[in-house]
């Protein structure tokens, strides 16, 4: 496997995951950078792990160290691309919701809910178990549903 | 981003975070082979330039397994796209197939073989525009008179056709013998270099000798 081929085939899914989690292309950016480095520089993967488990998993720790670094308000400006079918008063709505929740729950909650991966997929990137996933998405539900009340 | 197609924009956007970091790995020293896809008469050639030189040429799109085990074996896992790093290697190719170009001034890399294949491929390098050798030539250049049929292996496992040029070694008996990129590519680039001269059948060995 070449760092090319890695781009190839995941390079798309990674880039919307760091959109869905950042809600902002620039700082989509900036994590589709830092989780591709980390991985370069970091190759081979772990015997244990899918390639593409690991890189979501990356993508994750780097997202949970952004936000612990700066905690910036959020912009709606590119949320076209976290939704694109989505009603737009509600889509930003949600969005900027989802920017309110921890960073374990808000990864669950795309992974799970966006993105429709099993709990089990979503366990191995939080690197938890099957039903501490389960527990992230049923919490980070309840808050964005009040949050959207 | 608004009025634009999202599934476009975010191509877009994926390609232009994909080229930032390319640069940053670059920069980095995490890459150490740029590739390319570049067209040719002779259909699609993936190409690739490595830290010392031309690393690969492929007839086709990618790759096979086999090939890319061998690349990332000698070079590490830091194989990226890299039109710019393959651009002299895509415009001496041009020149040579548009027939304004007999030598290529580029170097290969032949790292990563055995020490005979180099110096097959080595032998086979001399080998001048046009020109015909045998399977034995080659082995007896490479210092092994008896190796004509380890040659010939050697010479289907060369990694940068064209550039070393494989296609100007064939068999004693005047056929033309064996080529990776299939016989149709081995006949039309002698064609190109030998004004057409290839006949249906191969040359009569006597005709190999005075050539």
């Amino acid at each position: 496997m070449t760092f090319g081929k890695v781009l190839e085939r995941h390079e798309r899914e990674i880039y919307a995951y760091a959109l869905r989690l950042t809600g902002q292309r620039a700082d989509a950016d900036d994590l589709f950078q830092e989780t591709f480095l980390a991985a370069f520089r970091a190759w081979p993967p772990p015997h244990t792990e899918h390639l593409r488990a690991w890189l979501y998993r990356i993508a994750t720790t780097k997202m949970v160290d952004r936000v612990r670094r700066d905690r910036r308000s959020v912009s709606l400006a590119d949320l076209r691309l976290v939704a694109p079918d989505g009603d737009g008063p509600l889509r930003a709505d949600l969005a900027a919701a989802i920017r309110t929740l921890p960073p374990g729950q808000r990864a669950a909650f795309v992974l799970h809910e966006v993105e429709g991966q099993p709990y089990r997929e979503v366990g191995a990137v939080l690197g938890c178990a099957e039903d501490a996933a389960r527990g992230r998405v049923a919490e980070a539900k309840k808050k964005l549903r009040e949050a959207l009340r | 981003m608004t009025g634009r197609n999202p599934v476009r924009a975010l191509e877009d956007a994926v390609a232009s975070a994909r080229e930032r970091l390319l640069f940053s790995a670059k920069r980095l020293g995490l890459t150490t082979v740029g590739y390319d896809r570049i067209d040719s008469p002779l259909g699609p050639l993936w190409v690739a330039v490595g830290p010392r030189g031309i690393a690969a040429i492929h007839y086709g799109d990618e790759p096979g397994a086999i090939e890319l085990r061998r690349i990332v074996r000698t070079y590490g896992a830091g194989v990226v796209p890299d039109p710019k790093r393959a651009a002299p290697l895509a415009r001496e190719l041009d020149e040579y197939f548009n027939g304004r170009r007999r030598a290529f001034d580029l170097a290969v890399d032949l790292s990563g073989l055995t020490p005979f294949q180099r110096r097959v491929l080595g032998a086979t390098t001399r080998v001048g525009y046009g020109e015909l050798v045998t399977y034995a030539t080659v082995a007896k250049r490479a210092g092994n008179v008896r190796a004509s049929r380890a040659t010939g292996a050697a010479l289907g496992r060369n990694p940068i056709p064209i550039l070393v040029p494989c296609h100007r070694v064939v068999a004693s008996d005047g056929s033309l013998g064996g080529y990776s990129g299939g016989l149709d590519t081995k006949r039309a680039l002698l064609a190109l270099e030998r004004a057409g001269d290839v006949p249906e059948g191969g040359w009569t060995p006597a005709r190999l000798r005075r050539d």
